[in-house]
């Protein structure tokens, strides 16, 4: 192999290392900011619409409790305006489905927040619920219980993923910054290497046959260079040492 | 000396290393686990580190026993290093000594590990790790060696330098002939186990994986709980079988196959190997059945397999032995300080030079009865010579001087003794687990920082038996 293609190659393992480790580096953060992205539109939204849901359910719980102490105008406008800001909190996360699994919360949410809309619905200021706490007990509460605790699990299940992403995250930054440390230390080794390589078999040489040819000048001592790689150099040796073998001859006639 | 050939020898172990790289990073591909890159990368960088050197440096006919030397002991090295790297890559509990820890475990077949959950890495990191076992089974220039078909004299002083004289003793054959024995038993053995372990029930990765990991004598799982994972009864025969045959020398196991002489029954070394297994557990099972009140059916299970699995240096488990009786424990101890055959893939002392170490004492003891006797032990019909005693004696005392100095700075870093001692004998034997925090159910997580490196330098003294790395270190004195 010749010397430019024995430098190229150097030069071209180095370029090879740090490209790789930078394209994968670019590749790595390139995917944080997906992974980021994604932990904000698909994880976090659910879990905010999950909170909102749950407010708005609370709100709508204290205003049956009102309707049933009597209270209709009070108890009516918080649960209208509660009742809306669950709709919105519920569309958002219907519309919101990202996990494997979240799709049956959300149709559990729907089923459940119904069957407990269905029973504050009917009036009950007046009627013989009012003033009714066992009615409370034994119809309302457990279904408010029941929609909250599917919210509670929808919002388990998406603190769950925003975990895992956020560990995920971590290890990517670390990918993403291992390549370049990596392909630092490589390419600093490779470069001792490559120096002394062309030190070597590069350099040495040269000052080999300079030597020779200065001794075979000053001292007239014979031109023998030894060369141990087949490229430009050892062409250039057997060509000196013929240029001096016929010199000499010359001299000799 | 010649650095570039150095280089050069050292880039064909660096593309060999590089080959199985790639190989992972294909498992990796097949299971599209999170491992791909960093196997990837790293099967690259070490392919274009090994490339170079061939492209500058002209091959050489001949290199010195003071090349060779160093070509050996750096090539353990520098597939260490490269060994880091998917581990680095990957992240995970892999801090820079976590995975030089893992790296050289692996490498060296000790099996020890850091890894708090092994079934959470990805597949590709898993068959890294154990090809790296199956790399340092039998010794990286010696797998080199034999997959490379002619080094011509370069090849002779490479396998002198990595083989032990112990090891070359049992080979009747000549160095070329004796390479292509070690890596037919050596393949045969793994695809053996693969087939069994198949047959058994096992999937196919675990089976390869498991396969490379008891033929080298190694000991990492892809399982937490090692091969107390699948309780299954045939899977731990057929791993008990093969630990017991990669632990015996392996010119012995070929000539039994191919040239049906069985020298594997009549060498003093074997009958020394299977009766100490055996009596081992016998021992171990009574103990065990008494104190921990098990059937003796199960007793001797565990108790054969513990034994057998530290007693040929491999290091997997079916059960607990941290809990086990002391009286058993020390038993254990002796298996892990004394581990299997010189010329199989096992470390420790070995057998071979347990039966010398004993000629010894009986000839000592017939000098002082009669002073003037000619005494001349033998071995198997040879006679031993005074430079293979002295060379066997010096061994033992700085094998043991050496698990003295582990344990004494592990415990300087706040290990307790037991975990210290059992943790320095099983990485200076390349066995694996100890007892106590690093028992056969734990791991070496615990163990802090600097004695990770303690450990990591113990189990690559016990992988070089102890003069290599010296001489390595010493390389600048030398005349």
């Amino acid at each position: 192999m010749g010397i430019r293609a024995k430098v190229l190659s150097g030069f071209l393992i180095l370029a090879c290392m740090l490209f790789l480790a930078g394209g994968w580096s670019v590749y790595e953060l390139t995917h944080i900011g997906s992974s980021v992205q994604s932990l904000l539109d698909d994880n976090y939204r659910s879990v905010n619409a999950a909170r909102i849901m749950t407010e708005a359910l609370e709100r709508e719980d204290s205003a049956v409790l009102l309707l049933q102490s009597g209270k209709w105008k009070e108890g009516r406008d918080i649960i209208a305006k509660a009742d809306l800001s669950f709709r919105e909190g519920f569309d958002t996360a219907k519309t919101n489905i990202t996990i494997p699994g979240e799709k049956e919360y959300v149709n559990r949410i729907e089923t459940a927040y119904l069957k407990y809309k269905n029973l504050w619905e009917k009036p009950i200021v007046g009627t013989s619920i009012e003033k009714n706490l066992d009615w409370y007990f034994k119809n309302a509460h457990p279904a408010f219980m029941k929609v909250k605790s599917d919210l509670v699990g929808l919002m388990a299940m998406n603190d769950r993923v925003m975990y895992n992403t956020a560990s995920d995250l971590k290890n990517r930054a670390h990918r993403a910054v291992m390549p370049g440390i990596i392909a630092i230390l490589s390419a600093l080794i490779f470069s001792f290497v490559f120096n002394y390589f062309v030190n070597y078999y590069l350099v040495g040489p040269i000052i080999r046959i300079t030597r020779g040819i200065q001794g075979y000048l000053e001292y007239n001592k014979p031109f023998d260079v030894k060369i141990e790689t087949d490229d430009e150099i050892r062409s250039l040796s057997d060509a000196i040492r013929k240029a001096v073998t016929q010199k000499s001859h010359g001299d000799e006639s | 000396m010649r650095p570039h050939i150095i280089f050069r020898y050292t880039g064909i172990i660096l593309l060999f290393n590089a080959g199985f790289l790639f190989v992972s990073s294909l498992i990796s591909l097949v299971y599209s686990d999170s491992a791909i890159m960093p196997l990837l990368y790293s099967a690259i960088t070490s392919t274009l580190f090994g490339i170079f050197p061939f492209i500058f440096v002209p091959p050489a006919s001949e290199i010195s026993n003071k090349e060779g030397f160093i070509i050996v002991v750096s090539s353990w090295l520098i597939s260490c290093l490269i060994g880091v790297m998917p581990y680095m890559l990957w992240g995970g509990e892999f801090s820079l000594t976590n995975a030089w820890f893992e790296s050289v475990s692996g490498f060296t077949t000790t099996g020890s590990t850091i890894i708090t959950d092994v079934e959470s890495l990805p597949h590709g990191l898993l068959f890294w790790r154990a090809s790296t076992h199956w790399i340092g089974g039998i010794g990286i220039i010696i797998f080199v060696l034999s997959v490379i078909p002619s080094m011509g004299k370069s090849g002779m002083i490479l396998y002198k330098a990595e083989m032990s004289a112990l090891a070359t003793e049992n080979f009747h054959f000549r160095a070329k002939k004796a390479l292509h024995i070690l890596a037919i038993v050596y393949v045969g053995l793994t695809i053996g186990e693969i087939v069994c372990l198949l047959f058994c029930g096992m999937n196919l990765f675990d089976a390869v994986t498991h396969s490379f990991a008891t033929i080298a004598t190694g000991g990492f799982s892809t399982k937490n709980s090692s091969i107390a994972h699948y309780g299954s009864i045939s899977i731990e025969i057929v791993v008990m079988v093969f630990m017991v045959l990669s632990g015996i020398h392996f010119g012995l196991l070929f000539s039994a196959i191919r040239e049906k002489t069985f020298d594997i029954l009549r060498s003093p070394v074997t009958k020394y190997y299977f009766s100490a297994l055996i009596i081992g557990t016998i021992i171990i099972a009574i103990d065990i059945y008494y104190t921990r009140s098990m059937s003796i059916g199960l007793a001797l299970r565990d108790s054969a397999f513990q034994v057998i699995s530290l007693g040929t240096s491999t290091g997997f488990a079916t059960a607990d032995t941290s809990g086990w009786p002391s009286f058993s424990q020390i038993i254990l101890i002796f298996f892990t300080l004394q581990c299997a055959c010189a010329g199989s893939t096992s470390g420790g002392i070995k057998t071979d030079r347990m039966v010398i170490f004993w000629k010894g004492v009986q000839k000592r003891l017939s000098m002082i009865k009669h002073p003037h006797a000619v005494i001349t032990p033998k071995l198997g019909g040879s006679p031993i010579d005074i430079e293979t005693f002295e060379s066997c004696f010096i061994y033992i005392v700085l094998y043991v001087v050496t698990v003295f100095v582990s344990s004494l700075i592990l415990t300087a870093f706040g290990v307790d003794l037991l975990s210290a001692f059992s943790g320095s004998a099983a990485a200076m034997g390349n066995v694996g687990p100890g007892f106590g925090t690093v028992g056969s159910m734990g791991n070496f997580s615990l163990i802090p920082d600097p004695g990770k490196w303690v450990l990591s330098f113990t189990m690559l003294l016990g992988r070089l038996e102890i003069f290599a790395l010296i001489l390595f270190v010493t390389i600048k004195s030398w005349k």
